[in-house]
């Protein structure tokens, strides 16, 4: 919704705050400046004393300003509002000097022809004051204008940072996964409570997930290290949910400790891998993460799970097609997530990488 | 004596449950607990508790489901994490739900109300269970079970069977026997028909442009008009391109 739309479309007081049909006292003062100031240029020009040539000034000058206001509060569609005013000044500015004449000759048009000067006088005066009225209506609409569009701008602005706060939270929300964390601290508490060995550990794996759960998406520098680190917690934090239910395996090739990977990518596979193959699941399972150095610099990196399988209507939010984008970018076109069935049930998801020598 | 059953599928969880009515409630007694919803219909006909504690995201049936088979037959507390959709349900439902994790003054006030609903005579205590259960089991389902279109397409590439999201083809295209499927990743034959397709892939996005071919929108660059009733669109990218017959020659009439 546009605070003030511009000249050229339809508006015409439609969705703008309604034009006052009075000029503002600012505007007034303004005005009676101006018309001193024309009055005293125009003094050498012209034979009438100085008090005539300011009262026709003023007169002339309300007459104009009354006309853009008027204008611009006349609520029509016919044309566009800044057209109106216009128009309404040149007609006001050719108007009240002809008024002023026929005041002084007290109506009678063809007394008014007759007199050379009077004529003279008079075009001289509407000629003034199109000019003088028309250049200050272009300047007030100008202004306007500018500030309805610095308003726009900022409302723009404010939607666009608030949609772009939305966006992060929505990110951290499902990165953070409060069902997540409340599920797995509901779990904690009660290796806490009963005094169990295991709670150290776990509680190392919890802070080990959360400290990497941090938005990192811009991190360039996460290697495939972190993200070992990082699943591996996540699987030990779920398999102290599920014990009888997950079997886990992790085999990352030491020597692509240092190869830099898209933070958090692999632990999309995986979760994917426990929230929809192994989870559902009544039987229990196993994951398989690892990652091998293949020949001619490409790399292998593979998640999979001996879960229920994908169904063919499945997949809400699965993130693939966000992390297909990611890989991409990472490591050029054509790196996509593979997934593939497996015997007899599960889902395995490849990952084939070129990487630099 | 009052006796019971936990339904629940993190053991820890379920420990954890029982250590606190063992604090809360000693003369509850906890005859059996069940890992899963079809161990928790089960052992609830084979036990016959008077009280179910079930947690409501179990793998295979969930609580729900398991409720509307027991309701009726046993005072029944739902156990859920966080979950506004839920939490709403039980609220409307005054079916007693517990939070997880469990709090323990908030077990006690479910204890007391237990205790106090076990007092009166089963006659008066009849909650329109139905109607409550089966708008939640609805509910539940909604936020399990996507929109029904199809998602991954299954193929054969080689020996395996390949998953292909179904927003990576880019068109679909059968001769004698098989079909095929064109997408990101390269080409796989699937057993699907054409007609199959066309029923399962969502409408908005997928249109049939031949009697043996089926074009993704997103990818078609243009169309062009061939000899007689003919045409073929253009894919945006590549070289190939897809025959449309007479019959689907209306829905370009537009381009």
């Amino acid at each position: 919704m546009s605070f003030v739309s511009p000249p050229a479309e339809a508006d015409a007081g439609a969705n703008v705050p309604s034009h006052r049909a009075l000029p503002s006292r600012r505007q007034l003062i303004q005005v009676v400046v101006v018309a001193l100031v024309v009055a005293v240029l125009l003094r050498p020009l012209v034979k009438n004393p100085f008090v005539e040539i300011m009262g026709e000034a003023l007169f002339v000058a309300m007459m104009l300003l009354f006309a853009f206001t008027a204008a611009g509060a006349w609520r029509q569609t016919v044309i566009p509002r800044w057209m109106a005013q216009v128009a309404a000044v040149t007609a006001a500015a050719l108007m009240s000097p002809f008024i002023v004449q026929m005041l002084t000759f007290g109506g009678d048009v063809s007394a008014f022809l007759g007199s050379r000067g009077h004529v003279r006088g008079y075009f001289l005066v509407a000629a003034v004051a199109v000019i003088v009225g028309t250049f200050f209506a272009a300047r007030a609409l100008s202004s306007e204008r500018a500030r309805g569009r610095a308003l726009q701008d900022a409302l723009e602005r404010e939607t666009l940072q608030r949609q772009a706060a939305d966006t992060r939270l929505d990110l951290l929300t499902a990165q953070i996964q409060p069902h997540f964390l409340l599920n797995t601290l509901a779990n904690v508490q009660e290796l806490v409570e009963s005094g169990s060995p295991r709670a150290a550990a776990v509680f190392r794996s919890l802070i080990e997930y959360l400290r990497a759960a941090m938005p990192h998406l811009q991190d360039a520098d996460a290697t495939l290290a972190d993200e070992e680190r990082l699943v591996r917690a996540y699987l030990h934090l779920m398999q102290m949910r599920m014990p009888d239910r997950l079997e886990f395996s992790v085999t990352i090739d030491p020597a692509l400790a240092a190869m830099r990977f898209p933070p958090m990518a692999l632990l999309t596979l995986v979760e994917n891998a426990i929230r929809h193959g192994i989870d559902p699941s009544c039987d229990p399972g196993k994951v398989e993460v690892g990652a091998r150095r293949l020949d001619n610099n490409m790399v292998h990196i593979w998640v999979a799970d001996t879960g229920v399988g994908l169904s063919e209507h499945a997949g809400q939010g699965t993130g693939l097609a966000n992390l297909d984008e990611r890989l991409r970018v990472f490591f050029g076109e054509g790196t996509r997530v593979e997934l593939s069935e497996q015997e007899p049930h599960g889902v395995r998801a490849d990952i084939r990488a070129r990487v630099p020598a | 004596m009052t006796t019971a059953l936990i339904a629940e599928d993190e053991p820890l969880l379920r420990e954890r449950l029982v250590s606190l009515l063992a604090r809360l409630w000693p003369e509850l007694r906890v005859l059996a607990q069940a890992r899963n919803g079809r161990e928790a219909v089960e052992l609830f006909d084979q036990w016959h508790p008077d009280v179910a504690f079930l947690d409501v995201h179990m793998p295979g049936m969930n609580g729900i489901e398991v409720a509307r088979c027991v309701a009726g037959r046993a005072e029944l507390v739902f156990v859920t994490a966080f979950d506004k959709y839920a939490v709403e349900a039980f609220r409307q439902g005054a079916i007693d739900y517990v939070l997880k994790p469990i709090e323990e003054d908030r077990l006690a006030e479910t204890v007391q109300r237990l205790r106090a609903r076990l007092q009166t005579p089963a006659i008066s205590r009849e909650p329109a269970w139905d109607a409550t259960l089966e708008r939640m089991a609805a509910q539940l389902r909604e936020k399990l079970v996507p929109k029904p279109w199809l998602k991954w397409i299954k193929a054969s590439v080689g020996s395996t069977v390949r998953l292909i999201p179904v927003e990576q083809v880019i068109y679909v295209k059968s001769d004698n026997k098989y079909t095929m499927v064109v997408w990101e990743g390269g080409e796989a034959l699937i057993r699907k028909t054409i007609r199959e397709l066309a029923d399962e892939l969502d409408p908005d996005r997928f249109a049939q442009v031949h009697r043996s071919a089926i074009v993704c929108l997103d990818r078609v660059s243009h169309f062009t008009h061939g000899p007689g009733d003919s045409g073929e669109v253009h894919l945006k990218g590549r070289t190939d391109r897809v025959a449309v017959s007479r019959s689907y020659l209306h829905l370009f009439q537009q381009m």
